[in-house]
């Protein structure tokens, strides 16, 4: 039991010992280095690929499985009880206001405040790139703001992911906190948030200090109406998928809980 | 010092060369290509697009995938510890129930998300296992990254878990399961699974 896991602490050592190909490679031209900065490798080579996986697919036999990773919840019955506050705040506020204005408002208008909220948020992912070493998202993050801001008319036109396939780099402070480690401690599902954990919870704190919106609007019930529009206007492309996720479920808290865990996690991974 | 130098040495050496080369590359990613071909097939067939086709494209997208995913394995893993301790008969109904419910979770996923077209982005072989990434585009203009786990069942690769980005389908309900088995019992969570299958 012990080797192996020395044996993939060493890999892990050797692995960041070898020096990355991107950044090794001595870039002439001012062009290939914006290149560097602005554009995802698609196809990393194959090499990269075998890397992002764990050592061995068959450990995950499930009998090998003494105690299986899911998310600690000390709190479940408050959780729960959030739970089905949520569940009926989903179905009888927001799904007939957003199912409402989704008819009212074309789906043009609909993305344009899709991509103004989001590109307003940048700086969030921004410094969360920096704060995870991730400077190509960093690099990525700040052309996109820059442009977006200006020749996407102020965010509501995404000209950096349609004309240059610059994608967004979702990265948000509870990520951070797990990329420097920190595990996600236990299950919080908070009343109108939804789910997440503790270490998430902190990094949402972490990233309303990040946002511009806390600063530029001095109200706090306008700051609050402006978030929930947000959230309607964002609720209305994703109608229907709760439905989908609850009707599938055996016990749609469980599957929440767990489905959040592993979500987080993969997003922790990826950067 | 020499000693851990002599371990990377030979750590590096067992992870070139330790494993099997029994399988040719791109077999896995070939195998389950054809498979979502015929599905994507199917589904933009103008001649199964009309309402009253719905039950007869649902059955024909069904038979496809049939012949790629291992319903029983997939059952195992959901109750993994807890399927030892059932019998052969529990066993057979169990599998039925949970290929049921996973039927529809597909068809949810394929039909509501209307699958567009599907860029293969590599494959991980391990022994008799293999990874498969790919990424799923669809008509709403969104893309899901979706990786189907593989393992080889004698010529063929068969599908036990698929993991939508980064949510694993089978890991997600053995959670699910073991919770409901540990507070009430197997026979509860039969129950469940009936239930929902007379409710959809």
């Amino acid at each position: 039991m012990r080797i192996p896991m020395i044996g993939c602490l060493l890999c892990g050592l050797l692995m960041t010992m070898l020096p990355n190909h991107a950044l090794s490679e001595p870039k002439a031209s001012i062009e290939s280095a914006l290149d560097l900065l602005m554009y995802d490798q698609p196809s990393d080579p194959p090499l990269l690929l075998a890397q992002s996986y764990r050592p061995s697919l068959k450990e995950e036999e499930p009998e090998f499985e003494e105690q299986p990773d899911t998310m600690p919840d000390p709190f479940e019955p408050v959780n729960r009880f959030f739970f089905n506050f949520n569940d009926k705040l989903y179905f009888w506020a927001y799904k007939p206001v957003a199912s409402g204005y989704k008819i009212a408002v074309p789906e043009d208008i609909r993305h344009g405040v899709k991509n103004f909220f989001s590109n307003l948020t940048a700086p969030v992912r921004l410094v969360n790139c920096l704060l995870q070493a991730n400077f190509k998202g960093a690099g990525n993050e700040t052309i996109r703001l820059l442009l977006n801001s200006t020749l996407g008319m102020a965010g509501f036109l995404d000209p950096a992911q349609k004309e240059l396939g610059i994608e967004k780099r979702e990265e948000d402070f509870g990520q951070t906190l797990g990329v420097w480690g920190m595990g996600p401690l236990f299950y919080v599902e908070w009343p109108f948030l939804g789910a997440s954990s503790l270490r998430d919870a902190v990094g949402f704190a972490g990233d309303i200090l990040l946002d511009p919106k806390t600063y530029l609007i001095k109200s706090i019930p306008v700051g609050l109406a402006v978030r929930t529009y947000d959230q309607v206007n964002d609720t209305s492309f994703r109608i229907g998928e709760y439905e989908d996720f609850k009707r599938n479920a055996i016990d749609p808290y469980i599957a929440k809980r767990e489905a959040y865990h592993q979500y987080r996690q993969h997003k922790i991974k990826k950067r | 010092m020499l000693q851990i130098f002599l371990l990377q040495v030979i750590l590096l050496l067992s992870l070139t060369f330790g494993m099997e080369p029994i399988t040719f590359a791109g077999e896995p990613q070939e195998q389950l290509r054809q498979t979502t071909d015929k599905v994507l097939a199917i589904l933009s067939d103008p001649a199964l697009k009309s309402h009253n086709k719905l039950k007869e494209r649902r059955e024909l997208i069904l038979k496809v995938v049939d012949e790629r995913f291992d319903w029983e394995e997939m059952a195992r893993r959901s109750l993994a510890r807890h399927w030892a301790q059932r019998s052969p008969e529990e066993k057979q109904e169990f599998t039925i129930l949970f290929k049921e419910l996973l039927e529809r979770v597909y068809m949810d996923k394929v039909e509501g998300y209307s699958w567009n077209k599907i860029a293969y982005e590599g494959e991980h072989i391990d022994g008799d296992y293999a990874a498969v990434k790919v990424k799923v585009f669809t008509a709403r203009d969104q893309t899901i990254q979706v990786e189907y786990r593989t393992r080889k069942k004698g010529h063929q690769w068969v599908v036990y878990d698929f993991i939508i980005e980064g949510v694993g389908l089978v890991n997600n309900y053995r959670t699910q399961f073991n919770e409901i088995i540990l507070k009430s019992s197997y026979q509860e969570l039969v129950k469940r699974l009936k239930t929902k299958s007379t409710q959809n």
